[in-house]
């Protein structure tokens, strides 16, 4: 049964996606050891739309070759057979009984308007794909939202079991909770801002395959409708015999929505090649093989629509750029970069939201903006050191992201590479304004030339007695703005000591110092 | 032979074991803390000086007995590889847990609170590799395992405090020597933060008295203080190969304060300029004074 192969498919693609998203995340060592974005890189949609923003291809996207050249030649067997988030769907699916009507037909050509939006903004240089794009989108929300939330809960369960103290129940709990320590759970729980809503959404678009199977595949996919465009001329195709007593099983159990009528006329670009209808009809008529039979029909795109899709995406771009940020010589304090960022503008054009930095970030640092990089730089990450430092010897981010929008560093680079320098507030430091011990900022600063020193300062306590303190200065020069200053700063709510983006490597303007 | 033969051959017999028996008895009690404070062990082989340096002190099963479960708590603070001096030398850290098991110990563990990241840490310092090799039980600190612990203390009342150091038969406490910004120097004492919860930034506002208090409530089996390569600058994290310097030495003993203040002679100054070290002499956790210990120097 062809079925039971495809699903066979599905399943072991979608094991290897999880295996790999998990195995992003430091083991202590300095390389990943993982091809991580392998899926990402097979992603054509991706790379040309990487290509078309930045003029540049990373070299990891010529494995995306390989996935159009075998859709052009057996169809979108990549949605059927490959695609995780298809799977996904696929499984949540069959919590939906089959529907005895027919899917909607107009709802189809709604993908095709979003891929070329999408393709005119990156034209355009706008690189919105990333947003839309279904391996992205995945990797996005199981990093943001759906991951943290089922650790979340993993973790609970077990602390809670391991809160009672019942001698021998503790013991059994805990021998599952290392096991799943050691195979599903992250290292230490991660947080993320807007993880309820990029949860949320992802779970609404899972949740739309109980309104029709696939829904997302069908009618919204932007990789499915550039798979679609590409399969016009598969040679895998669906074969209908002279057995064929139109009774309609195969039109009401299709998944792709491509069986259009009773007569069985096939829209081959939106076949899924699932070989549903293969396996059940009840006369076996069906079959899908090689043949140069153009027993197709093409998808009907009103070529109107198409052209206010073109105009739409390109009017987006001016209107996602006239915020003054980067444009104006204006530079937002707190967009603190991933170290090996390229100048924000071209890191704009090739960041395609895929979240991997976000999942491997050592400390949780790095963070999804929301408007903070503008419009146009939504989920693109950023370090928040309140949550998470850069770590100094770490150069993981570069390491999983595909498209070179943060560059792979050497330790020696990453070590002299800035993201922006530290500033002390001496309003609310200890050691400044109310003669108190510290220099906590001083000890965990990592680079070797210190970039933090002190200074000791005769001052008077509240009483009158001369005490000697040691106050911390910042060196601009050494400075590389990790972070690691302001996560550890005694002044917890509102650390006296804090990074803003001055001074960062990858801007020319962005700087206070001369040299 | 006759009865009165037999028994002066059983008399002599038995009392020549009974001596032999004593003898060896005395030895073990007498020669270990009764003679030597400290020792200290001079080489080119951290594992070779380590395990000098505790015969020195009458031998690890002077130390450790048969079926305990020890804790051997070394420096694995800092992301840093072991030449860089800013964590205890892994040679060290492996000795001592082959030598615990020597002695008959049920369970060896190997853990610190670190302050970087804790995978970065246990690797790059090569501890985590040493000490598995030598058979440790080593591990990441899980956070529900810090318990408010009551220390009644001069300044520290209560801290959480990681319980599975605390519920060890023994506890090898295996610091490095290093400069420190607010501490001037890091050995021993300061060692215990590593099994330290909460935040623990906030005992800067007064070190001195709250490394005596965490010391006080710990009370350590041994102190094998690691001086092969230590940080002569920039410490306690370091970063550069110039600030180092390779004394290879080690220096073990039970007096949490002389040890400390024994250390301070690497970096050319006093147990008195150092507040911990004043302070625990003051409050009687050890004595800083070292004319009056029985110091032994090894050279291998």
């Amino acid at each position: 049964m062809i079925r039971n192969l495809r699903r066979t498919s599905q399943g072991l693609f979608l094991l290897i996606f999880l295996f790999l998203f998990i195995q992003t995340e430091s083991k202590g060592a300095d390389e990943l050891g993982y091809p991580v974005r392998i899926f990402l890189e097979c992603d054509p949609l991706l790379a040309l739309s990487t290509f078309l923003s930045s003029h540049r291809i990373a070299n990891g996207f010529l494995l995306s070759v390989i996935l159009v050249v075998v859709t052009i030649a057996l169809g979108r067997v990549f949605c059927g057979w490959i695609c995780p988030f298809g799977t996904l769907h696929t499984m949540t699916g069959t919590l939906k009984k089959p529907s005895k009507k027919r899917s909607h037909t107009n709802w189809h050509k709604i993908k095709y308007y979003i891929l070329f939006f999408v393709l005119s903004s990156s034209v355009f240089t706008a690189q919105l794909s990333g947003i839309v794009d279904p391996l992205s989108l995945l990797i996005r929300s199981l990093t943001l939202g759906i991951y943290p939330a089922v650790n979340y809960l993993t973790r609970a369960l077990f602390d809670t079991v391991y809160a009672t103290g019942i001698p021998g129940i503790v013991e059994v709990s805990e021998f599952f909770f290392t096991l799943a320590k050691k195979s599903i759970l992250s290292f230490h729980q991660t947080y993320y801002v807007q993880a309820a809503g990029i949860g949320l959404l992802f779970i609404i678009l899972l949740s739309l395959n109980f309104y029709e199977r696939r829904f997302w595949c069908k009618y919204l996919c932007p990789l499915g409708a550039f798979l679609g465009i590409l399969s016009r001329f598969a040679v895998l195709k669906r074969s209908v015999s002279e057995g064929c007593t139109s009774c309609g099983v195969c039109e009401r159990i299709c998944t792709g929505g491509a069986v259009v009528d009773e007569s069985g006329t096939w829209k081959i670009s939106e076949c899924l090649y699932c070989m549903d209808c293969d396996d059940l009809c009840p006369h076996r008529a069906i079959r899908f093989g090689f043949t140069t039979n153009m027993g197709a029909v093409p998808m009907n795109l009103e070529r109107r629509h198409l052209i206010a899709s073109v105009f739409a995406g390109a009017l987006a771009v001016p209107l996602l750029r006239i915020p003054p940020l980067s444009r104006t010589g204006v530079f937002t304090p707190t967009l603190i970069r991933p170290p090996g960022a390229l100048e924000e503008r071209e890191f704009i054009t090739r960041c395609i939201r895929c979240g991997e930095c976000m999942k491997v970030c050592i400390t949780n640092g790095l963070q999804p903006t929301l408007f903070e990089a503008g419009l146009e730089g939504v989920w693109s990450p950023v370090l928040v050191p309140t949550i998470g430092y850069c770590e100094y010897h770490c150069t993981l981010c570069g390491q999983v992201c595909p498209t070179g929008a943060i560059q792979k560093l050497t330790l020696p680079q990453k070590e002299t590479t800035k993201i922006g320098v530290a500033i002390i507030d001496t309003s609310r430091c200890l050691t400044y304004a109310y003669a108190t011990p510290c220099i906590v900022c001083e000890e965990v600063c990592p680079t070797p030339e210190k970039a933090i020193w002190f200074e000791r300062v005769k001052t008077t306590d509240r009483e009158g007695n001369t005490i000697v303190m040691k106050q911390p200065h910042v060196d601009l020069h050494r400075c590389i703005g990790c972070g690691t200053c302001e996560t550890h700063c005694p002044v917890k709510s509102k650390p006296a000591i804090y990074v803003i983006s001055t001074g960062e490597t990858r801007s020319q303007d962005n700087r206070a110092l001369f040299s | 032979m006759n009865r009165r033969d037999f028994l002066k051959i059983s008399l002599f017999t038995g009392l020549g074991v009974l001596m032999t028996g004593t003898l060896d008895f005395l030895a073990n009690n007498l020669t270990a803390s009764n003679l030597i404070d400290i020792a200290v062990a001079q080489g080119k082989t951290p594992s070779t000086i380590t395990a000098a340096a505790i015969d020195a002190l009458g031998g690890i099963g002077h130390f450790i007995s048969k079926n305990d479960v020890v804790v051997v708590k070394p420096n694995i603070g800092w992301d840093r590889r072991p030449e860089y001096a800013a964590n205890t030398n892994p040679e060290v850290v492996a000795t001592l847990v082959t030598l615990c098991y020597e002695a008959g110990a049920k369970k060896v563990k190997v853990f610190d609170h670190t302050v970087n990241d804790p995978r970065r840490c246990y690797t790059q310092s090569g501890i985590a590799e040493a000490a598995e090799a030598a058979g440790a039980n080593v591990h990441y600190i899980d956070k529900r395992k810090f318990k408010k612990v009551k220390i009644d203390g001069r300044v520290l009342k209560e801290w959480p405090l990681y319980t599975e150091a605390l519920e060890a038969d023994k506890i090898i406490n295996a610091p490095i020597a290093k400069t420190h910004g607010l501490a001037t120097l890091t050995m021993g004492m300061k060692n215990w933060m590593g099994i330290m919860g909460g935040w623990r930034g906030r005992i800067h506002q007064r070190l001195d008295e709250s490394l005596v208090d965490i010391a006080t409530a710990v009370k350590p089996t041994l102190v094998v203080l690691d001086a092969v390569r230590v940080l002569s600058a920039n410490g306690p994290q370091g970063g550069r190969l110039q600030d180092v310097k390779r004394l290879n030495t080690v220096v073990a003993g039970t007096d949490q304060v002389a040890i400390d203040a024994l250390g301070a002679a690497f970096f050319g100054i006093e147990g008195r300029d150092l507040g911990y070290v004043r302070i625990g002499h003051e409050t009687g956790l050890g004595t800083m004074d070292l004319s009056r210990l029985r110091i032994k120097k090894i050279k291998i």
